[in-house]
């Protein structure tokens, strides 16, 4: 039997444990915002407050990045994702260290059936997708939030318990060197998706796990393959069941196996077992080494509320779906940046509490349309009786040679932006503005998250207002958060060139008309004719200030 | 959903229909029919129509319509 060799772990930096003012004092400190768990969600919304001068503590048990050694967990970064990487100041490292793509195929024995290409849709500069392994992000979040130098990052800090209180949230802290109590004005629980605090609260997850079984393989080789997502149905290389190909940094392949419902998991993760499936799916002759192997079965849960009282939940610990088209990760950076600017403006007094809760208004909604969506694609993949399958069947060989059936090949749905419902601060319902390549009425280069980047406001941009309408808008809107900024005309506000890509995606066509755009870039409000009255007006309503508590 | 009739030909179609099973397995006939209701259903493409149609036809299985 051939033998398989095994790539030396990775080298993950690791950081000190620096035991805390509160450890051995009798005062219980009070801090405004505790973030629980270093993940992507918690180390983005650490980095996003940072960015914007808000101060935060954040707790990890771990001193590190990553899990269970070179595990990557996610490796998928949608366009969204890479946005806020950008206005975070991590986008240069990601896209340098990672893997470009935007291309997907999707065959079934040896024909392709499906593909995609999603730059066709695309007028940002980050382009549709880029991977690479969690703890990459990971470890460039942190390095990024040390750079920043607001967060109190504690390392080595177990929460071990959460007591709510009328004004406020008391937490338990075990660390090397002793327990500590601390208190948070609010608290984030992004300890993901077997959370304690959860828990502890006694908030039901309404989890369901999948009979499904999938083994990772995480390798290297040097088989030239393009750098595409290839997913097979069922692989003739894999006893006809599917299969999942991207590539990652550093020269390493995902290559994902499902494997049969009752497999033994201990069995088919074993280096001989798994390098025989990989020495049959790409051919004698093929040097590769593993980096990491690892079966599992995915699971789903959904918190009704994404909000109780002063606690939030944001990424796994709010929302656990398949892995199909990388929704999960993905989803978690997006919480943390739709509640990141909320908590920043209240922070600040520019904003109300009732801000705060159109984070669950939005953000519950999105994960909800994940999970209908990702637990589609987990159907069409892992049919459940016999007509099922008869009906998969159908829908594959028909493909071959229909272009209606392929539309019905479902191995994921790729990760996008959600769009929002309709909502008391959300009039319209909200969309997603891509990252705008911009250019100066100057000619000096800029992008949307460049402009989102400065401060914590709203942009609005106005397509060629005249002069007496934007000096009233500014007066009108002074005393709120809102940057100004023309699209061409002769106003006296800063302006932007009116280039058409960008007239189009903002849905700007006559002069006068004006788009509000969040912190998030979320479209809040389109006024066809804006008058001063009109955006301030629009803008109270985004940033939920006329709300009255019932 | 349209229930008035409609097929110019009712015998010949279904002649046609029986003609396209013979000589299949069970399993192959399955799968004919798989095909041919998702050929139909693109004809069809409206998705009020469609659901009104698999409504109905979920209606008409005594499997599910009379209890034992």
């Amino acid at each position: 039997m051939e033998s398989f060799a095994f790539a030396p772990a990775y080298e993950l930096p690791v950081w000190p444990f620096v035991p805390p003012p509160e450890l051995g004092s009798a005062t219980v400190v009070r801090h405004p915002l505790v973030i629980v768990g270093a993940g992507p969600s918690g180390l983005t919304l650490a980095c996003d407050l940072a960015q914007r001068g808000i101060r935060a503590v954040l707790l990890d048990e771990d001193d590190t990045v990553g899990v269970r050694g070179a595990s990557s967990r996610g490796i998928c970064y949608a366009q969204k994702s890479l946005e806020i990487f950008e206005r975070l100041g991590i986008y240069e490292r990601v896209s340098a260290k990672g893997i470009t793509w935007s291309l997907g195929r999707t065959f079934s024995g040896e024909q392709e059936v499906y593909s995609f290409n999603l730059q066709a849709e695309s007028v940002s500069r980050q382009p549709p997708f880029i991977n690479l392994q969690q703890f990459y992000i990971e470890w460039f979040l942190v390095e990024r939030i040390l750079e920043l130098g607001l967060t109190d990052v504690r390392w080595k800090s177990r929460v071990t318990r959460v007591e709510l209180l009328s004004d406020g949230v008391r937490i338990g802290i075990e660390t090397p060197a002793g327990c500590y109590t601390i208190e948070a004005d609010r608290l984030i629980d992004a300890t993901g998706a077997n959370s304690p605090i959860r828990t502890q609260l006694g908030i039901d997850a309404r989890a369901s796990r999948s009979t499904d079984r999938w083994c990772i393989s995480d390798v290297r080789f040097k088989k030239p393959l393009p750098t595409e997502r290839w997913t097979w149905v069922d692989a003739p290389f894999n006893e006809g069941r599917g299969v999942w190909q991207h590539l990652m940094a550093d020269g390493v392949w995902r290559i994902d196996y499902q494997m049969p419902e009752d497999c033994d998991t201990a069995h088919i993760s074993r280096p001989e077992v798994a390098g025989a499936r990989l020495r049959e799916q790409l051919g004698p002759g093929v040097e590769f080494e593993f980096v990491w192997i690892g079966p599992y079965g995915y699971r789903d849960h959904l918190l009704d509320s994404f909000r109780h009282g002063r606690v939030f939940f944001i990424g796994d610990a709010a929302h656990v779906v398949s892995p199909f088209g990388a929704r999960g990760g993905n989803s978690g950076i997006q919480d943390a940046a739709n509640l990141g600017w909320k908590l920043a403006l209240v922070a600040q007094g520019q904003a109300g509490d009732a801000l705060l809760d159109s984070y669950d208004a939005e953000r519950q909604p999105a994960a909800k349309e994940n999970l209908k969506v990702t637990s589609r694609s987990a159907r069409f993949l892992a049919p459940r009786s016999p007509a099922e399958h008869t009906l998969r069947r159908a829908v594959v060989a028909l493909a071959a040679r229909h272009p209606f059936a392929r539309a019905l090949v479902n191995t994921g749905r790729m990760s996008v932006a959600n769009d929002y419902p309709p909502a008391p601060q959300l009039p319209e319902g909200a969309r997603t503005v891509q990252n705008l390549p911009l250019r100066w009425a100057d000619g000096r280069e800029t992008t949307l998250m460049q402009l989102l980047a400065e401060g914590t406001q709203c942009l609005g941009l106005w397509l060629a207002p005249t002069r007496a309408e934007a000096g009233a808008a500014l007066d009108a809107t002074a005393a709120l958060p809102l940057r100004l900024l023309a699209i061409g005309g002769d106003s006296g506000l800063p302006a932007l060139q009116a280039d058409e890509t960008l007239r189009r995606h903002l849905g700007l066509h006559d002069a006068g008309s004006f788009v509000l755009v969040r912190p998030d870039a979320y479209r809040a409000a389109t006024l066809p004719q804006a008058t001063p009255d009109a955006i301030a007006s629009a803008l109270r309503t985004a940033l939920a200030l006329d709300h009255h508590a019932p | 959903m349209i229930t008035e009739p409609r097929i110019p030909d009712p015998d010949g179609f279904y002649a046609a229909l029986l003609a396209a099973h013979e000589g299949l397995d069970e399993a192959q006939s399955a799968d004919l029919n798989a095909r041919l209701v998702l050929l139909l259903a693109n004809q069809c493409g409206d998705p009020a129509v469609l659901l009104a149609c698999i409504r109905a036809a979920a209606a008409e299985d005594p499997t599910t319509s009379t209890p034992p």
